[in-house]
């Protein structure tokens, strides 16, 4: 079986990819799922890091094609904005200080905390995620949905509280409505949430956890409860 | 050479493909030279040099990896002809500073310029897995390297990521 180092080794060289060996290893390491939450975390925030702001089309004069005239030379814009640069480290410290001060959460300050870590998740889109990787995210879970669930625009398995649960986003006619599928937080009640432009709830799935179905501002928080009510007629509970 | 507008449908196509693959292109070539406009121009060579060998590519699947190689190709190109003898990565950040922080990201900026820091040898790999989504063989494939070797950098290239953004590292493995 693998050891701690081996682990945290390979969980380096790949953070999204678990393989079988890994997952037996984090399923009896308490240090290694710690470490791991830290490493996706900071994944995340690569992600969005590597995916700078990129037109489709060049903002230069220079054309796309041949057979249009071409500009003498490419346009050079050289600024230096370093104070600017220095404040934004500033914030960035300040915030990361905060970050690790802070007390422990309840689970719907985590949810709404790991919706900020995947901005990139809320794009307003009619293209479904590819099949393959909807079924391999939710067949993580132990669970499948059926197509009455609507149109699912992103999927990802994401460590959270030390589980991989299903990160979903639906497309709906006012805008995109996030799911998590926690199989491992159980909740009484519904819980409501309304924190850092984030609305929605937690709901209780008897035996099977709850549901958080969020949306950030623009939807009537009925659509939110439709959504949520949608995707639990649609899920299948395999486990 | 007559352009594709009103013309082939191949062509057109081509062109359609091209300018959807455009934004990631782009992203990787910023990320390879570290240089907005240099990564431009890179590019837009680019892109000239594929639509003159489009009857090359035999699969439009391919045509991602495919115009990889050509801007890989090209970077060394642009690099033998400009002659860098330095770079000052101080001044790269300063110099890209508009492009590292955009107005809703912020939080982003200490791991851009760290990025910028990271050796190319371990930035490029790095990039391939995580902006283009390329798999361990396929990233050995295109910088021509074993999949160990590939695995060692991708490895050392976070934790040193880790490490310059200040994360805590206490629990990182040794080499």
């Amino acid at each position: 079986m693998m050891d701690c180092g081996q682990y945290r080794r390979s969980i380096l060289t790949d953070p999204r990819n678990l393989d079988a060996d890994m997952r037996l290893h984090l399923d009896s390491c308490p240090d290694c799922t710690r470490y791991t939450e830290q490493v996706q975390r900071f994944e995340r925030r690569l992600e969005r890091a590597v995916s700078v702001s990129a037109p489709a089309r060049s903002a230069r004069v220079v054309p796309l094609w041949p057979g249009r005239s071409r500009s003498a030379g490419p346009l050079r814009r050289r600024r230096r904005w370093l104070a600017a640069a220095a404040s934004f480290l500033l914030a960035a410290v300040v915030a990361g200080t905060l970050w690790v001060a802070a007390p422990g959460r309840s689970l719907a300050a985590d949810v709404v905390g790991h919706m900020a870590e995947e901005p990139d998740a809320w794009a307003r889109t009619t293209l479904p995620v590819p099949q393959p990787k909807l079924d391999r995210v939710l067949s993580e879970a132990k669970v499948r949905l059926k197509a009455n669930a609507g149109l699912v625009s992103y999927a990802n398995s994401c460590l959270f509280r030390g589980h991989q649960v299903p990160h979903l986003v639906l497309q709906t006619s006012a805008g995109p409505v996030t799911v998590m599928v926690l199989t491992h937080e159980s909740v009484r009640t519904s819980v409501r949430l309304d924190e850092q432009g984030y609305r929605g709830e937690i709901v209780p799935v008897p035996g099977h956890g709850s549901l958080a179905v969020l949306e950030r501002g623009s939807i009537d928080i009925k659509a939110v409860r439709d959504v949520a009510a949608r995707v639990l007629s649609a899920i299948d509970w395999t486990a | 050479m007559k352009g594709p507008i009103g013309g082939n449908p191949k062509r057109a196509r081509f062109q359609a493909l091209c300018q959807s693959l455009r934004p990631d292109l782009l992203r990787f070539a910023f990320w390879l030279s570290r240089d907005r406009d240099l990564a431009e121009d890179v590019v837009q060579e680019s892109m000239l040099r594929a639509w003159k060998a489009q009857d090359s590519l035999q699969d439009e699947t391919s045509a991602k990896p495919w115009l990889l190689t050509i801007i890989r190709r090209e970077y060394a190109r642009s690099f033998e002809r400009k002659r860098f003898v330095t770079l000052d990565v101080e001044e790269l950040i300063a110099r890209e500073e508009p492009m590292l922080a955009a107005a809703d990201e912020q939080d982003l900026v200490e791991l851009r310029a760290a990025l910028f820091r990271l050796p190319e040898e371990y930035r490029e790999p790095l990039v391939l897995q995580v902006l283009m989504g390329y798999s361990t063989a396929e990233i050995a494939a295109e910088l021509d390297l074993s999949s160990a070797a590939v695995l060692t950098r991708l490895f050392r290239a976070r934790k040193q990521l880790r490490t310059l953004c200040g994360e805590d590292t206490r629990m990182d493995p040794e080499e």
